[in-house]
């Protein structure tokens, strides 16, 4: 067993180049243990490039990624071992059943009949499962995608766009999959989507990738959340004594504006109030993630 | 994780798994019955009394089809992964793509052996059934036992010479069609081709596959009195040139297969 601290992947200055062209550029992240991790990026940013390099679907470069403490590069069929994946679509054999589908992956796992049973209880597609996939439709496919992906009970869950293409409804239920695997059979999820508000509904924590380089990493925890300053606009009755108050802060369109964290709201609230200055609004001003994030990443596009 | 055999029993689900495998074999058993009777009758209509060893040999032909779906099979075995998409789940498995590669390789030999085997077996049914006339006791050439196992034994050589090639091509480019589309050139075409780069002719040409392929070339000789050995060519030659040939396309097709990235 690897200790709980030792991050389940270790992304170490993993460098991609197709012919002249450097797609990934020394890329370093780890992916702790237990969390529901997002990759968000652009489109053509290097997302799906990275995680087939984690699967093993593409060559490393430079640099290295190890899983559970086994070098995709020189160690495959153990790194391989504790990940479950849905890269890109879940293509499956067509003229196969759903349940043919999974008797396939679950033999070369070495996992017996319970568990697909169970996998395919999880995903809710008992009825369906003795049908043709040809005859699935593409949420039910992505079903059957996450049932073979957490079939051998992976330590690491990657999913490569997961709602792609799935209805409103179809992306609730993966989120509450995910949310069942995360907290009941302990698995890290790496997601990646290029949705910044999916994320933020599923993710602990997002790495964003823009141009093959990380430029970001932050805690999407609300606990996390407390902790960060924020530019906040007090509307007050007389703000140039509130400024006397808060000398940090700047006046704006008659507006008291202070750069604090969540006690320090209130903290500053109590003064003003204390000073018998009326205090009409608070307002966090900052802006929301979605708009660092299309500002970070150049308005999404290709890099 | 599971043993190697696992994932041959997978290729083969996926090969059986299908409707036109099906079709292949009920044309393989079906076909050798239909000329058989038309032969039969004819036969009949001739009057002549035709042994059940020649009937046999003279349905040989139709061992033709025995090569074209184990192309088939073979073409479609790698690439059609591709064309599916299903690659990406089939990779990502505690198994390196060596071993994958060997399992689709053994899936191939294995349905090229067993659609051998179902012809050899109706094909010598049907003509031990239509024509039960016993044959001289001191029987020789075409109309014997041992020269229909043979002559179908030589054509088996040739069949797993093309399906390694065609599985080559399959592994290579990823597109069935083109591998399919090749072998075909090289089956049919194999003829012509050695008229014209003949052994013959030239002294380089007796190393080429299509020069090597047909090995009752010797038998034939031997029959018609050439000596075996003539243009340097002998029944040893041309197995060490198709035993190097196979292992070449073996080598390309697990070259490029492990090594190149999965990007569709």
């Amino acid at each position: 067993m690897y200790m709980s601290q030792e991050p389940v992947v270790r992304l170490s200055n993993v460098t991609k180049k197709i012919g002249s062209k450097t797609i990934i550029d020394r890329l370093t992240l780890d992916i702790p243990a237990g969390q529901v991790y997002g990759f968000l990026g652009p489109n053509g940013s290097g997302k799906t490039t990275t995680i087939r390099m984690m699967v093993g679907l593409m060559s490393i470069t430079e640099g290295d990624i190890v899983i559970c403490g086994s070098s995709v590069k020189t160690d495959f069929e153990k790194a391989i071992a504790h990940i479950g994946a849905i890269v890109e679509n879940p293509e499956m054999y067509k003229f196969l059943t759903g349940y043919q589908n999974m008797v396939h992956y679950a033999r070369m796992s070495g996992v017996g009949k319970e568990r697909i049973d169970e996998a395919v209880a999880l995903v809710g597609l008992e009825k369906r499962i003795h049908d043709k996939v040809k005859t699935y439709s593409l949420g039910m496919r992505q079903r059957l995608g996450v049932a073979q992906a957490i079939l051998q009970r992976p330590k690491l869950l990657i999913l490569d766009e997961p709602t792609n293409g799935l209805d409103p409804q179809g992306i609730r239920e993966l989120r509450d999959y995910l949310r069942v695997l995360a907290r009941e059979e302990g698995t890290t999820v790496f997601v990646s989507s290029h949705l910044l508000s999916e994320m933020e509904l599923m993710c602990d924590t997002v790495a964003i990738i823009q141009s093959g380089k990380l430029i970001d990493v932050r805690s999407l925890k609300a606990e996390d959340l407390e902790d960060q300053y924020a530019e906040t606009g007090f509307e007050v009755s007389e703000p140039q004594r509130a400024l006397e108050l808060a000398p940090a802060g700047r006046l704006e369109e008659g507006r008291l504006i202070v750069t604090v964290n969540r006690e320090q709201i209130a903290d500053l609230n109590s003064r003003l109030v204390a000073a018998g200055i009326k205090v009409y609004g608070i307002q966090v001003l900052t802006r929301s993630l979605e708009d660092q994030f299309l500002e970070m990443t150049g308005g999404g596009q290709i890099g | 994780m599971g043993n190697f055999l696992a994932l041959v029993q997978n290729e083969n689900m996926k090969i059986y798994r299908r409707w036109r495998t099906w079709i292949m074999l009920a044309l393989i058993v079906l076909l050798p019955i239909l000329f058989g009777i038309i032969i039969a009758v004819n036969d009949g209509a001739f009057g002549s009394n035709m042994g059940a060893w020649s009937a046999a040999s003279n349905l040989s032909f139709i061992y033709f089809l025995v090569s074209i779906f184990s192309v088939v099979i073979a073409a479609d075995i790698v690439a059609s992964e591709f064309t599916w998409g299903t690659i990406k789940l089939l990779l990502i498995r505690p198994w390196t793509r060596s071993k994958v590669l060997l399992s689709k390789l053994l899936a191939v030999l294995l349905f090229a052996i067993a659609i051998s085997v179902l012809f050899t077996a109706v094909t010598a049914a049907i003509s031990l059934i239509l024509f039960p006339a016993s044959p001289p006791v001191n029987a020789s050439g075409p109309s014997t036992f041992d020269y229909f196992i043979k002559m179908l034994f030589y054509k088996f050589i040739d069949v797993l010479v093309i399906t390694v090639f065609s599985f080559m091509i399959s592994a290579v480019f990823r597109a069935s069609g083109l591998a399919i589309g090749l072998s075909m050139f090289l089956l049919f075409a194999s003829g012509i081709l050695s008229a014209i780069l003949s052994p013959a002719k030239y002294a380089w040409a007796k190393y080429l596959l299509f020069n090597n392929m047909d090995l009752s070339q010797y038998a034939m000789r031997e029959s018609a009195g050439i000596a075996a050995n003539a243009d340097g060519m002998s029944l040893g030659f041309s197995v060490t040139v198709l035993v190097v040939y196979v292992a070449a396309f073996l080598i390309i097709a697990w070259m490029v297969f492990t090594r190149r990235d999965v990007a569709a």
